[in-house]
């Protein structure tokens, strides 16, 4: 239902059109709707007020679009739900309604009424926003979005398996790119998995592929042996400083040997390092790059357990599981009756899960930085029950023990790798943090060391396990890039990865635009989601960057040149580096020096307009004037 | 020091009919649709953790695989297809032959050329014994009597009693021990109190509790209730065919053994004559029961006779062929076929004798003994855990 009130508006004057959601019940169960309207319709500049039970529905929409094309509104407020839910909505409807989406105001009326107050309370709150709402939509200005010119071309720091995948995909939606990786090899950490789950494929072969991809792509340029060491620029014109220098040392694999570069052709995969990209620098040697994009892949490393952690260090028959798996990667057709390592025959090896992962306060130590893992590193479970099902197959007089906190086999086909491993005879033990299991070096008998775990699938009962090996499915860490994240102002979660903006609604996209993630650099994950990630930034990029320019919110720093006198204290309190810049200016035949904005570096903080000593500058939607009219319209309400 | 882990047991448990166990992830769903699984006796989940760690210690002490009368309702419901249900036969079978201290019965269950052989071997003893000592054959009558002195029977009938006797208790005695488990897990009851001869201690408990619970022993000895409560209509169905086998088998077997003198007779009981209806029952119930059994298990028509192991079937075809030729003796007297009347009777001795040999001490029928006793020592448990409080 609606009530509809007309009012004569004076002259061209400014018609402020009041629509009012009941949103189900959500607010008209609390607010008094009838009543809100009743109170704001004699406002000034109000034009017309109406109710509805969904505004946010396609009548609800259609009703503020009728006004704008009769002529009756040329200001919105719409009172509803929290801005961060529909205001996109309306600014869309009244644009394709012919009108300036930014001649419109939202009153929160759900999450900071309806939801926390009732009775005559509610009513009389959202009454003050509605009232403050009128009063800034009256002293709105229609805006246009910044339009900044986009270079089409991406940068990809990191060449590992996600790194590749968006390379490859830009560059087959036409942009150029840089790929930079700090090794002298491509392939990242996928080059020293062994098979994959779920399909069972070597990881070699995958990486191999999809680095020959990127390799002969001519839009793709590889800088191997590559930091980034500089960075400026915004969105669509972002400039790089890369350094790329001979590595140290002819590069070891993680086997003995050590291997000569000059002995290597393009496309060679060496085991546990990577796939050689041709060539390596001699000397070293500094590189500019511009750049509209820039994904980060910079993945992960494996946690290294502390000294003595379940005996790691202690005892040469304590590996991580990385080590196993790459151990195993090297031999994949390898047979017999007992899996070998170091040299010995293993009749009884056991893996612990959870091993820098889902570490708890007060139970696990922390890191140096006094940092714990408190999340799940996701792939262990997976990739342990992988390597125990390949070792049962392939030396099926080799035991396994597994002892588990839970098996979070999550991902498609997991599951049945889980099943396959009981199948195969693999003993499952559970255990509980503060009981985790203990590994000993045992006196006598016929077996090195002994797992002991108060096992709660036995009721608890002690069980020992004498093993000849010991295996930690150790966690993800992301990569340390403690410089790259001061440099490009990097958001960084609690977890200590790069976060994104929204898990579900911006998922690749980083706060700083122009910035997107790929791969484990975001959050632990396995070869195929680190794809699926990177092929997810690889098509937010291109759709950035192909239209050439760049559209952005314009809801940024503005300065009167009338009231500024050059004082520059807001270019020293402005966090974003290169947003204000002082320059020169003719006035009246003199020079005067003035603040400049950069509106594409601009994030329309207000630093600046709270220091500034003559008010010369306002953020473009949030002026200090419209800020005063909605204070004063909420205490006369 | 805890329980040490031995996987390799598993393995061998492989011949007992035991192939789904390592997949069974622990869930415990098996135990909570179970309608006989109690708190202090759950199962199946509990036995086939031992059974996957290896832990033969706590099997053998575990009453649980004797609580179950397989109604199947936990391989249905289990998500890993583990099949529980199957697992605690197999493990019957194991502990069948855990609790036997000659070995017979582990080569019985484990060793199919065994299993073979040693019903054959039994059967040519039988054969031989005959062809050597038979009586005359008279062939103007039938004189069955004559052929096979049913007083000479008698007399090896109580050997043959005596030595499976023997054997059965002891090996009973072994489960006896192994269920009532460390006799210091008991209450102690006062000096003053442990002088009363019926206080005495057996395996921890007071003689007292053991004799007060004996009522529980024969009960579930004559009827098998538990089975009954199972639940649904086709669980009382297969109660019913098992109360046939049972008692069909006791009777005939009191017949045989005990009331020879009674049962082998040249001339025939009047219709009414006590032995002759019981002689009937029995026949009736054993070939009903054993060919229900049969057709189930060749149509695999119910989660119970999914899995059969080979001495599931030398089990059936021996009773049934035993039933079947003693009609057939029945039928040649009564139609006075002499000859025909020996051989039949000879050859039914040679299905008989390693059935009941075999059986009675290593194989199925000891469950006769071992499912009553266990559940009446898991009473007594009880009662001796609360006792002196």
């Amino acid at each position: 239902m609606s009530t509809n009130q007309e009012k004569k508006a004076t002259g061209e004057q400014k018609k402020v059109g009041i629509y009012i959601c009941h949103c189900g019940g959500n607010i008209s169960d609390h607010v008094d709707v009838e009543k809100l309207a009743e109170n704001v319709k004699d406002l000034d500049g109000v034009a017309v007020v109406h109710t509805n039970t969904f505004m946010c529905s396609d009548p609800g929409q259609e009703l503020i679009q009728n006004d704008i094309r009769d002529g009756k509104v040329n200001r919105v407020v719409v009172a509803s739900c929290a801005p961060s839910l529909h205001e996109l909505t309306f600014r869309g409807a009244i644009k394709r309604a012919g009108m300036n989406p930014y001649l419109y105001e939202h009153a929160n009326i759900r999450e900071q009424v309806s939801w926390v107050h009732h009775g005559d309370q509610a009513t009389e709150k959202a009454t003050g926003l509605v009232a403050g709402a009128v009063a800034k939509a009256l002293r709105l200005q229609p805006l246009e979005p910044i339009r900044v010119e986009a270079r089409r071309h991406a940068t990809v720091i990191g060449a590992g398996v996600a790194g590749l995948r968006a390379a490859c995909d830009l560059a087959c939606r036409g942009l150029e790119v840089a790929l930079i990786e700090k090794s002298p090899f491509i392939g990242g950490r996928t080059a020293s998995l062994g098979r994959l789950v779920p399909t069972g494929e070597q990881a070699e072969e995958v990486i191999t592929q999809i680095a020959a991809k990127a390799m002969a792509n001519d839009k793709v340029t590889i800088y191997s042996c590559t930091e980034v060491v500089g960075f400026e620029g915004f969105v669509g014109n972002f400039r790089l400083t890369l350094k790329r220098k001979p590595p140290e040392e002819p590069y070891s694999a993680a086997e003995p040997q050590k291997i000569r570069m000059d002995h290597l052709e393009k496309g060679e995969f060496l085991p546990a390092a990577g796939i050689f990209p041709g060539d390596v620098p001699d000397k070293e040697q500094e590189i500019f790059l511009e750049t509209g994009a820039i994904v980060m892949a910079t993945g992960f490393r494996s946690y290294v357990p502390g000294e003595g952690e379940y005996g790691y260090l202690h005892s040469d028959k304590v590996i991580t599981l990385a080590e196993l798996v790459e151990l195993i990667a090297r031999y994949p057709d390898r047979r017999g009756r007992f899996l070998q390592v170091k040299g010995k025959p293993v009749r009884r090896m056991a893996f612990i899960h959870c091993v820098g992962s889902r570490q708890i306060p007060g139970i696990h130590e922390p890191d140096q930085d006094g940092r714990l893992n408190e999340y799940c590193s996701r792939t262990c479970c997976a990739a342990t029950l992988q390597a125990a099902v390949q070792i049962r197959s392939s030396f099926p007089e080799t035991q396994i023990f597994d002892f588990y906190r839970d098996i979070r086999t999550y991902g498609r086909g997991q599951e049945e790798v889980y099943r396959e491993a009981s199948r195969q005879r693999v003993t499952f033990f559970r255990f509980e943090p503060e009981d985790p299991p203990r590994v000993q070096k045992s006196s006598g008998g016929k077996f090195p060391l002994l797992v002991s775990v108060k096992d709660t699938l036995t009721f608890g009962e002690q069980i020992d396990v004498p093993v000849d090996l010991v295996v930690l499915a150790t966690g993800m860490e992301p990569t340390p890039i403690k410089e790259l994240v001061e440099m490009m102002k990097l958001p960084v979660g609690a977890d200590g990865f790069l976060q994104e903006v929204h898990p579900k609604l911006r998922p690749v996209e980083v706060a700083n635009t122009g910035i997107l993630l790929a791969g484990t650099c975001q959050a632990p994950m396995d070869v195929g989601e680190a794809c699926n990630a990177a092929q997810a930034a690889a098509a937010k990029t291109t759709a950035m960057l192909a239209r050439g320019y760049v559209e952005l919110d314009p809801f940024v720093a503005r300065v009167d040149p009338e009231r500024c006198k050059g004082t520059g204290l807001c270019r020293e309190a402005c966090p974003i580096e290169g947003a204000i810049e002082l320059k020169e200016r003719q006035v009246d035949g003199k020079t005067v020096v003035q603040a400049q904005i950069t509106p594409a570096l601009c994030t329309g903080c207000g630093i600046c307009v709270a220091v500034c000593p003559s008010r010369a500058l306002d953020i473009n939607g949030w002026t200090l004037e419209q800020y005063e009219a909605m204070v004063d319209a909420i205490v006369a309400a | 020091m805890g329980a040490t882990v031995n996987p390799e047991l598993i393995d061998t448990l492989e011949k007992f009919g035991l192939a789904d166990a390592s997949v069974c992830f622990n869930c415990g769903n098996c135990t909570a649709v179970c309608s006989l699984s109690s708190e202090d006796t759950p199962f199946p989940r509990k036995v086939i953790r031992y059974l996957q760690l290896g832990l033969e210690d706590r099997l053998i002490q575990s009453p649980e695989p004797w609580l179950c009368y397989y109604c199947g309702d936990c391989s249905e419901t289990c998500p890993r297809l583990a099949n529980p249900g199957e697992v605690m036969m197999g493990l019957r079978r194991y502990l069948t032959s855990a609790y036997d201290w000659t070995g017979i019965s582990r080569l019985f269950y484990t060793s199919k050329p065994f299993e073979v052989l040693s019903i054959l071997a039994i059967a040519a003893l039988v054969g031989l014994g005959f062809y050597f000592y038979h009586g005359p054959m008279l062939t103007d009558r039938v004189a069955l009597n004559v052929f096979a002195p049913n007083r000479v029977i008698e007399v090896l009938d109580l050997v043959m009693l005596a030595v499976l006797s023997f054997l059965l208790l002891s090996n009973a005695w072994r489960l006896f021990k192994g269920v009532m488990g460390d006799p210091g897990q008991y209450p102690v009851l006062d000096i003053s109190d442990r002088q009363q001869p019926l206080n005495r201690s057996v395996r921890g408990v007071p003689l007292r509790l053991y004799l007060a619970e004996a009522r529980e022993f024969i009960v579930h000895f004559l009827t098998q209730k538990r089975f009954g409560s199972c639940g649904t209509a086709s669980q009382r169905k297969q109660w019913l065919v098992h109360f046939l086998i049972m008692t069909g088998y006791s009777t005939v077997f009191l017949l045989v053994v005990v009331g020879i003198r009674w049962f082998q007779r040249d001339e025939f009981y009047p219709l009414w004559h006590p032995v002759r209806l019981l002689g009937y029952y029995a026949t009736f119930a054993i070939l009903y029961g054993t060919t229900y059994a049969i057709m189930g298990r060749l149509k695999k028509s119910k989660t119970v006779y999914e899995n059969s192991h080979s001495t599931d079937w030398a089990f059936l075809i021996l009773l049934w062929l035993t039933t079947f030729s003693g009609i057939v003796i029945h039928l040649t007297r009564w139609l006075e076929m002499p000859l025909a009347t020996y051989y039949v009777y000879v050859i039914h001795l040679m299905i008989a004798v390693p059935m009941l040999v075999l059986e009675v001490p290593f194989a199925k029928w000891t469950h006769q003994l071992y499912r009553p006793l266990v559940l009446y020592l898991v009473k007594v448990k009880q009662r001796a855990m609360q006792y002196n409080q």
